[in-house]
C-alpha cells in the first residue's frame, strides 16, 4: 500500500484558479508596527517590548545589549526611574504593569556580575572629540552616545568622581554605592572617554575655551543651586534647604536635631529627605505638597512626581503627607521656627484657561514644628554660563538640546523642562546623534512619528492571565541608611516578567492570523518577511473579512484602504 | 498533445508538480504557499462570504485529519461554495450527496474501504440543517451500524444556503426568514435542539462539541477523533456572519462569546458520559454575546416589554447550560475559556511543556 504524505495525495485544488482577492471591498490587511507605549513613555529612549523578546527566547545577554542601544546606565535607572512605562503598559488594566523596571535592574546588575560588554567600538584616534559639562547620568550617556557616533568624549567634572546628583543626593536605600559604581566605572573604562574631574566650568575651563579645542559642547550641569524661598518674607534663621540637607547628610551621616519636622515640596528630594529623617530619630515628619496623591480622582498632571514605589513606602513607613496644601505662614519665635500654618489648595483653570494654584480661605491649619524644609527644587548654578542661561534655567531650542551658538547642546534638569535621570539619559542620547550627524554634514536624524498602540488595539482574550512578579522588600522596622529597601527580582521572576509583555504593535509570530483565515490567505514563511514579521498576505484571495486583524492579539494588523 | 494534458501541463507549471512517488524529488522548488507546514485539504479561492465561520471550521478540521481521508459532503453552504463547477477547493476525494443522505454516503464509502483491505478514515461533513433535520435518520443509522466514521457537524445555526430558515439548531428567539421577530413572536419560538444527548444516546465512543474560536482544542478534539476505531461526533459552533448579522470581522468574537457566556458548552462525552468540559471561570452575561448579532437585535428594543423576558429567557438558557455541565470548574487549572486560546512568542500557549 503506498504510503501517503502530507500534500502529496491530490493535485492542488483548482479553486486556486479563481482569484476571490477581486471581492475586497472595504480594505486589506496589512503588517504595522506601531510604537508600544512603554517605548513612547520612556524618555530614556528604550524599546523595552525589543529586550523582552530577547528575554522571552531567554537570552538576557542579547537582551541586555539591545537595552544598553539607548540606556547605559539600566542598572542605575532599573533603581531610581519613576518608570513612566509602568504607567503607561497596557496590561495594567489587565492584571498588572510589567514589573519593568525590576527586570531592567535585574539585567544591569547581570551585566556587571558577568562583565558584558558595551556594543561600542573604540572610536578612531583622529575621530572629533566632544566636550561634555558635568559627569552626571546625562553627560554619562552623551559621552556613551558620541562613541556609539564614532566620536569621542572629554568629561569635565567639577566634584572628584561621576555621577552627579546619583552619587551626591540619592540615598544608598534607593541606590547602593556598589550597584552605581559598578555600572559607572565600566562605563567610564570605554576607550575614547576621558573624565576631567575636579574641574568646574567658570573656573578651570569656559564654553568659550571648549569650543576652540573641540568639535562640540554638550552643557549637563544639572541644577545645583536651591530656589530662594521665603514665606511673606520670613525665612528661619537656621534654613536648611532640601538638596543641600541631603548632600550633607550623604557625606557626614547625620542631620540637624529636630523632632517635628514639615518638608515643603513634591518631588523625590522631599520624599527621601522625609524618610530618612524619620528614620534618623524624628517623631513626626509631614510633607506639605501642592500636588495630589495617586488615585482615580487625581488628574494625571496633578499626581505628586515621585517614584511611586518610594510613595508606597513612604506611607508604609509612616510619613504624614498633606496634600493639596502649601505653607502659608510661619510661626516665629524670634528668628526660630515653632509653627507653621498650611492651607489647603488646589489647581484651578483661570479666565485664560491656564490652572493657576488657589488656596482655600478658612482652610488654615496650624502644624507645630521644630524646623521646617523647603524642597522646592533646585536652580542652574550660574558660573561660568553667562549669556547661556536665561532666568533659572537654560532652555534649549529644539528637542537635540540645541543653544543660539552653534555646537552647543544642553541636556536634563539644567534644561528646565526636565527632572529625571531618564529623561537626562535620552538627552544625551539625541545630543550625541545631532552633533555626529551635523559633523558628518548631514541632516539631523529622523524622529520616529509612529503612532502608539492604545489598549483597545489589543485583542487581550490571547493572553494568559498571570499576576506581576514583585520582588521582596526590607520589612519597615529593619530598614536603615544602607541596606538597599527592594531586593533583587531573580531570574526566574525575571523571565516570567518578559512572558508577560504584550507585545503591543508587534509580532507575536503566535500562528493567529495564520490559524484564523477562512480563505487560507495568510502564508507562513520559514524566512523572515520583508516587513519583518513570518507572514505574508496574499491578496489574490484575501476576501478583506478583516478576521486576522480583530484576532491579532498585538494589533500588528490593520485593515486599510485600497491603494 | 490533447487539450487535457495541455491542461495539465499548464496547471503544474502553475502550482508546482507534486512528486509521482514520495521518495522522488519535486521537480521545482515549492512556493510559499505550497512550503506550508500544515496540510492544505481545503484551499484558497473556495466562494464563501467573507468572514465564513464554516470555511474556517472545515480547514481547521482537514488540516488535522488528512491527508488520508476522503469526505461525504452533504448539501449545503459547504458543499456550494467548495465546489463551483468545474473547480474544487478539496485536495482529498470528496464526494457530494443528497441533503438527507452523507452518513448512508459515508456508511457504503467506508465499507468499500474496508472491502478493499485501506485505511483511509471516512469523513462525513453537514450543516446543521442536514444534521439536525433532515439527514438525522440516516445519521441515526449510520452511529447504530457502528461505521468507522467521523462525522463533522458544521453548526451554523439555520439554512443560509437557502436563504437564513429556521432549523431546529437555531436558537431561542433568533429571527430568521421563517421564524421572524415581529409583533407575534420574538423570534424562534422554540429551543435549539440538544443533538449531542440524542447522539450519545447512541451510545457511541465520542461526541464533542467545540468552536472556531478555540482552534488548538478543535483539532484536538478532532485527532481524538481520528484515533477511534468507530463513530464519533463533532459539531463545531461555526457563526455565520450574513445570517447572525454581524461584521465580518467579528466571527470569532461572537464564537467566543458564545462559550463564554455558556449558550454552547464545549463538552465532550464517551459512551454517553460527559467525559470532559471547558470550563468557564467567569461567565459573561448572553447580553455580551446577543448584542453582536443583529438576529437578536429584537431583544434590545426598549419599547418592547417582551425584549426583556427572552434576554432573561436566554440567560437562563445559559446559567442552565453552566449548572447542568458544572462549567464553572474547580482548582486552578489554567486551562479554559480564559486560557486554552493564549498565545506566547511563536504560538498558541497550550501544549507546551
Amino acid at each position: 500500500m503506498a504510503i501517503l504524505t502530507r500534500g502529496a495525495y491530490a493535485e492542488p485544488g483548482t479553486t486556486l484558479d479563481f482569484k476571490t482577492g477581486n471581492w475586497r471591498s472595504t480594505g486589506k490587511p496589512v503588517h504595522d508596527h506601531v510604537k508600544a507605549p512603554c517605548h513612547a513613555a520612556c524618555p530614556a529612549g528604550e524599546d523595552q517590548q525589543a529586550w523582552f523578546a530577547h528575554l522571552q527566547a531567554g537570552h538576557p545577554k542579547l537582551a541586555w545589549r539591545e537595552l544598553v542601544q539607548a540606556n547605559p546606565l539600566p542598572g542605575v535607572t532599573g533603581r531610581v526611574c519613576p518608570h513612566p512605562c509602568e504607567t503607561a503598559c497596557n496590561r495594567a488594566a489587565m492584571d498588572g504593569a510589567l514589573a519593568i523596571h525590576n527586570v531592567e535592574r535585574w539585567l544591569g546588575d547581570k551585566a556587571v556580575a558577568k562583565g558584558w560588554a558595551y556594543p561600542v567600538d573604540a572610536p578612531a584616534d583622529d575621530a572629533p572629540i566632544v566636550a561634555i559639562i558635568g559627569a552626571g547620568p546625562g553627560g554619562l550617556s552623551a559621552a556613551y552616545h558620541c562613541l556609539r557616533n564614532g566620536l569621542r568624549a572629554d568629561l569635565y567634572e567639577a566634584l572628584p568622581e561621576a555621577g552627579g546628583l546619583l552619587r551626591s543626593a540619592i540615598p544608598r536605600t534607593r541606590l547602593p554605592r556598589e550597584a552605581l559604581d559598578g555600572e559607572l566605572n565600566r562605563l567610564l573604562a570605554l576607550p575614547g572617554i576621558t573624565l576631567n574631574a575636579r574641574t568646574r566650568l567658570g573656573r578651570d575651563v569656559t564654553v568659550e575655551g571648549l569650543l576652540s579645542t573641540h568639535a562640540a559642547v554638550i552643557l549637563a550641569p544639572g541644577c545645583q543651586s536651591a530656589k530662594a524661598w521665603d514665606v511673606d518674607g520670613a525665612v528661619p534663621a537656621d534654613l536648611h534647604e532640601g538638596l543641600h540637607l541631603l548632600k550633607e547628610f550623604m557625606d557626614h551621616g547625620q542631620f540637624p536635631k529636630a523632632d517635628k519636622v514639615v518638608v515643603h515640596g513634591g518631588g523625590n528630594t522631599a520624599i527621601d529627605l522625609c524618610r530618612l529623617m524619620k528614620r534618623a530619630g524624628a517623631s513626626e515628619v509631614t510633607l506639605v505638597t501642592a500636588s495630589g496623591l495617586p488615585g482615580p480622582d487625581t488628574a494625571p498632571d496633578d499626581i505628586i512626581n515621585v517614584v511611586p514605589r518610594e510613595l508606597d513606602e513612604a506611607l508604609e513607613e509612616g510619613i504624614e503627607i498633606i496634600d493639596h496644601a502649601t505653607v502659608s505662614r510661619l510661626v516665629m519665635k524670634g528668628s526660630k521656627v515653632t509653627g507653621v500654618e498650611v492651607v489647603s489648595l488646589k489647581k484651578e483653570p483661570g479666565k485664560d484657561g491656564r490652572k493657576r494654584r488657589v488656596a482655600f480661605e478658612g482652610t488654615e491649619r496650624l502644624l507645630s514644628v521644630d524646623m521646617v524644609v523647603p524642597c522646592i527644587g533646585e536652580a542652574v548654578d550660574p558660573e561660568g554660563l553667562q549669556g547661556l542661561i536665561d532666568g533659572t534655567y537654560v532652555w534649549a531650542k529644539d528637542a537635540w538640546g540645541r543653544l543660539e551658538p552653534e555646537n552647543v547642546h544642553v541636556l536634563g534638569d539644567a534644561r528646565g523642562d526636565r527632572g529625571t535621570v531618564a529623561e537626562a539619559i535620552g538627552d544625551g542620547r539625541l545630543a550625541a546623534q545631532a552633533i555626529a550627524a551635523k559633523l558628518a554634514g548631514a541632516p539631523d536624524p529622523e524622529a520616529d512619528t509612529r503612532l502608539e498602540m492604545g489598549a483597545s488595539g489589543l485583542n487581550l482574550s490571547y493572553y494568559m492571565p498571570t499576576p506581576r512578579h514583585a520582588p521582596a522588600k526590607v520589612p519597615v522596622a529593619e530598614r536603615r541608611f544602607d541596606t538597599e529597601i527592594e531586593g533583587d527580582l531573580g531570574r526566574a521572576a525575571a523571565l516570567a516578567e518578559a512572558n508577560r509583555c504584550l507585545s503591543c504593535g508587534n509580532c507575536l509570530a503566535c500562528d493567529n492570523c495564520w490559524t484564523f483565515c477562512p480563505d487560507n490567505a495568510v502564508i507562513k514563511t520559514v524566512e523572515l518577511a520583508q516587513d519583518g514579521s513570518h507572514y505574508l498576505f496574499d491578496l489574490d484571495y484575501c476576501k478583506g473579512c478583516g478576521l486576522c486583524a480583530h484576532e491579532c492579539p498585538t494589533g500588528y494588523i490593520q485593515m486599510v484602504p485600497e491603494d | 498533445m490533447s487539450d487535457k494534458s495541455e491542461r495539465l501541463a499548464e496547471l503544474r507549471a502553475k502550482h508546482g508538480r507534486p512528486p509521482a512517488a514520495p521518495h522522488e524529488p519535486k521537480h521545482d522548488a515549492p512556493t510559499a504557499r505550497e512550503a506550508q507546514p500544515r496540510f492544505r485539504g481545503l484551499e484558497s479561492g473556495h466562494r464563501a462570504c467573507q468572514g465564513c465561520g464554516e470555511a474556517l471550521a472545515a480547514r481547521l478540521v482537514m488540516e488535522c485529519a488528512g491527508p488520508d481521508v476522503m469526505v461525504a459532503n452533504a448539501t449545503g453552504c459547504l458543499e456550494v461554495f467548495t465546489t463551483a463547477w468545474p473547480q474544487s477547493a478539496w485536495r482529498v476525494p470528496w464526494m457530494h450527496s443528497l441533503f438527507e443522505n452523507a452518513p448512508a454516503i459515508a456508511s457504503g464509502m467506508e465499507a468499500a474501504m474496508k472491502a478493499k483491505g485501506k485505511n483511509t478514515k471516512v469523513l462525513a461533513f453537514g450543516g446543521d440543517g442536514a444534521t439536525y433535520d433532515i439527514g438525522f435518520q440516516a445519521l441515526s443509522g449510520m452511529l447504530e451500524r457502528y461505521h468507522n466514521i467521523l462525522y463533522v457537524c458544521y453548526d451554523n445555526e439555520a439554512y443560509m444556503n437557502t436563504g437564513i430558515q429556521r432549523s431546529s439548531s437555531t436558537p431561542h428567539s433568533a429571527t430568521t426568514t421563517t421564524s421572524p421577530a415581529g409583533k407575534e413572536r420574538m423570534g424562534k419560538r422554540h429551543l435549539k435542539k440538544d443533538l449531542l444527548s440524542i447522539i450519545a444516546a447512541h451510545h457511541i465512543p465520542y461526541a464533542a462539541a467545540a468552536s472556531v474560536a478555540y482552534p488548538q482544542d478543535l483539532q484536538r478534539k478532532v485527532r481524538y477523533a481520528m484515533g477511534i476505531e468507530g463513530p464519533t461526533f463533532l459539531v463545531i459552533h461555526s457563526p455565520c456572519p450574513l445570517g447572525w448579522k454581524h461584521d465580518s470581522a467579528a466571527t470569532i468574537e461572537v464564537a467566543r462569546r458564545a462559550v463564554e457566556c455558556g449558550l454552547f458548552p464545549l463538552v465532550e462525552l464517551e459512551r454517553g458520559a460527559v467525559t470532559n468540559v471547558m470550563p468557564i471561570r467567569d461567565a459573561r452575561p448572553v447580553t455580551d454575546y446577543l448584542e453582536l448579532q443583529g438576529r437578536f437585535a429584537h431583544l434590545f428594543n426598549g419599547e418592547d416589554p417582551r425584549a426583556q423576558e427572552e434576554r432573561d429567557h436566554l440567560q437562563a438558557l445559559a446559567d442552565h447550560n453552566i449548572q447542568t455541565f458544572g462549567l464553572n470548574g474547580e482548582g486552578d487549572d489554567p486551562l479554559d475559556t480564559s486560557g486554552i486560546a493564549a498565545v506566547g512568542r511563536g504560538g498558541p500557549v497550550t501544549g507546551r511543556g
